[in-house]
């Protein structure tokens, strides 16, 4: 019995398979399965106009992958089969009502069907509920069998006991395996699904600010300093002196324009980075901290993966930077390491300690940021400190070298 | 007056040959990529050099790199370093010789054609200048600091004037003051910051900012 519904909703009988296939491609086929498909669809339109006998009908395409019309053609044969056999057995004097165990053997598959579909719906243990679901339908099967051949001895009870304990040990042996792979994928999905979608809005919001920046300064700039020009191309020969002074804030807005371009490299990918990558770049904002930083870095010679080595490096300036702003720190350290495929960073301080993510936008930005390579990011601030920023992303080397020479 | 130039783009190089040139320079050679640098450097042995940061293959800091190795090669060979950006690290990598005729600039500075021309020749003549953007980033990172937080608001307009590598005679015009005032400043500043005094211009520059770099 199990047998037959372990193919899910392949639980037909072969030649309802080939008919079905028949009627699909109508025109092509005469004669008798010509006639048997125009029953058939006669059928599903009834079935459709009673809407609601079924879950197979609602969400079948996808699930299982039947085509929706072929698992229709199915499900209305038979029930045409079941009620012909009824007619017959009503028509021939209406005695043992045999045609039950006819119902009962169309009705198992589609409880199977039903059962196991069910069972994969359910997050986490999955084959401890594919279990309990066939269990179930088992014993089900045995009432029915046992009803339909004149309830004497209630025999399925053994068979309910046998399927008991075999599921009470399932559930019992369940917790104790090793965290199933399939719970592992299912929660790395979300993972991804998350840290994926916080990338993005990053991504997204950085773009945004960019275009704001260039357009408030750059841009802005570029189009004083062009009317400046402009006005003194034609003020040359009138009045000299006045060109000269609009030459001069020409002049200017040019200079503000690069200073607003160099704040936005800045801030997208620092040259230093690019220069020297993070061993040098920390060493340069290490260098910016008005009180004494300790720094040990130990970074191979090879340059890491740019985007994480990007994220590292603005994940170190905002700690430092937190450093500075919140911490009346006298002194503070920073260690940076290269270990089995992960880079961990340690910012600390000897301040007031204190610090919460949740207070601020730095801190849960580089969480962020951190997250979308599997990074983390871990704060350790007691009141009265010391503060320790942690970060830890997976990161190999990769092929670059470091500098020229 | 010899110089070399190097710098890639097409654009910045003939306009620093046009301009230096104008400026009674000899350009004896502009090179456009990173490893034609130390070369050029090494070969002409030029009275002054003004090499970009970022330079073919790589377009790293190889530029830098190229004019300190020419630096340990030829001490104290003039070299102005110009760049996109400033940085604070790369300054003192090029100052960590102490040997003068050294200048970090930003490119933006060509545009002030007498004051970068100004610059070009004092780097040529052993003299140290810095960039005002490094200089107020050295000085930004100093706010905490004892002996600065001594000085007054004049005292440290005075500091960072010198520290951009001006004369006297130039802090003074800058601020519009008497060459005199200026001189008192300076023996003040160099008290409270406990710098050894000293009559040369160049000497109490690489002071000042040897000690913003400490
Ligand atoms: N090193 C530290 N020592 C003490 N308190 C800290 C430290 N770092 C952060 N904090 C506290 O934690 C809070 C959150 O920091 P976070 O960086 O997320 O935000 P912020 O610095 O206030 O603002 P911003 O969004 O500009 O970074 C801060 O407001 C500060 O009170
Ligand atoms: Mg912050």
């Amino acid at each position: 019995m199990a047998g037959a519904g372990a193919g899910t909703g392949r639980a037909v009988p072969p030649d309802t398979n080939a008919m079905s296939k028949d009627v699909s491609d109508r025109g092509s086929s005469a004669g008798a399965a010509g006639e048997s498909g125009r029953v058939g669809r006669w059928i599903a339109r009834l079935f459709r106009a009673t809407a609601g006998f079924s879950g197979l009908s609602s969400d079948a395409p996808a699930s299982s992958g039947w085509p929706w019309a072929a698992k229709w053609r199915v499900t209305s044969f038979g029930i045409f089969l079941g009620l012909a056999v009824t007619v017959v057995w009503a028509v021939t004097g209406a005695h043992y009502f045999w045609p039950g165990w006819i119902w009962f053997a169309l009705a198992l598959p589609l409880a199977f069907q039903g059962a196991i579909r069910r069972a994969l719906r359910t997050n986490g243990r999955r084959a401890l509920a594919m279990h309990a679901a066939v269990s179930l339908v088992v014993a089900l099967a045995g009432i029915v069998i046992w009803l339909l051949s004149g309830h004497g001895y209630f025999w399925p009870i053994w068979p309910f006991l046998g399927l008991a304990i075999a599921l009470a040990g399932h559930a019992w042996l369940v917790p104790m395996l090793p965290n199933n792979r399939e719970q592992a994928l299912r929660e790395r999905v979300a993972v991804l699904t998350r840290t994926r979608r916080g990338a993005l809005d990053v991504q997204a919001a950085e773009m945004q600010r960019l275009e704001r920046d260039l357009h408030d300064g750059a841009q802005a700039r570029l189009v004083s300093l062009g009317m400046s020009l402009g006005m003194a191309d034609e003020l040359l020969d009138i009045d000299p002196a006045e060109a000269r002074r609009l030459l001069v804030d020409a002049r200017i807005a040019a200079g503000d324009a690069l200073a607003d371009l160099r704040a936005l490299v800045r801030g997208i990918h620092p040259p230093v980075l690019a220069d020297r990558g993070l061993n040098g770049a920390i060493q340069a904002l290490v260098l910016a901290v008005p009180i004494p930083v300790e720094a040990t870095i130990d970074l191979p010679e090879a340059r890491l993966a740019l985007p994480v080595e990007s994220a590292a490096y603005f994940a170190v300036a905002e700690a430092l930077t937190n450093v500075v702003k919140h911490s009346e720190a006298s002194t503070a350290w920073i260690q940076v390491h290269l270990a089995d495929g992960k880079l961990s960073i340690v910012v600390g301080d000897d301040g007031i300690g204190g610090a919460d993510p949740e207070q601020g936008t730095g801190l849960r930005g580089i969480e962020r940021r951190l997250a979308a390579f599997d990074g983390t990011l871990r704060v350790s601030s007691p009141p009265g400190g010391p503060t320790l920023v942690t970060m830890e992303v997976p990161c190999e080397p990769s092929s670059q070298k470091t500098s020229p020479s | 007056m010899r110089a070399v130039i190097a710098e890639d783009l097409a654009l910045l190089r003939d306009g620093l040959v046009r301009l230096l040139t104008a400026h009674d320079f000899d350009v004896v050679e502009a090179v456009e990529d990173g490893p034609s640098v130390l070369g050029a450097l090494i070969g002409h042995r030029p009275d002054v050099a003004v090499i970009d940061v970022r330079l073919p293959p790589t377009f790293t800091n190889e530029g830098l790199l190229a004019a300190i190795e020419a630096r340990r090669q030829v001490p104290g060979l003039p070299i102005l370093v110009l760049s996109q950006y400033v940085e604070p690290l790369y300054a003192r990598e090029l100052l960590s010789d102490g040997a003068g005729g050294v200048g970090y600039l930003l490119k933006d500075r060509v545009m002030d054609v007498g004051q970068f021309v100004g610059a070009v020749r004092q780097v040529a003549a052993g003299g140290t200048v810095m960039d005002p953007e490094v200089v107020s980033r050295l000085l930004a990172k100093r706010v905490r600091d004892e002996p600065l937080g001594r000085l007054t608001t004049r005292e440290r307009e005075v500091l960072a004037l010198m520290a951009e590598g001006r004369s006297n005679a130039a802090v003074a015009s800058n601020m519009v003051v008497s060459e005199k005032a200026i001189s008192k400043h300076i023996a003040n500043i160099f008290v409270k910051l406990d710098l050894a005094p000293s009559d040369d211009d160049n000497r109490r520059v690489m002071a000042v900012l040897a000690y913003l770099n400490s």
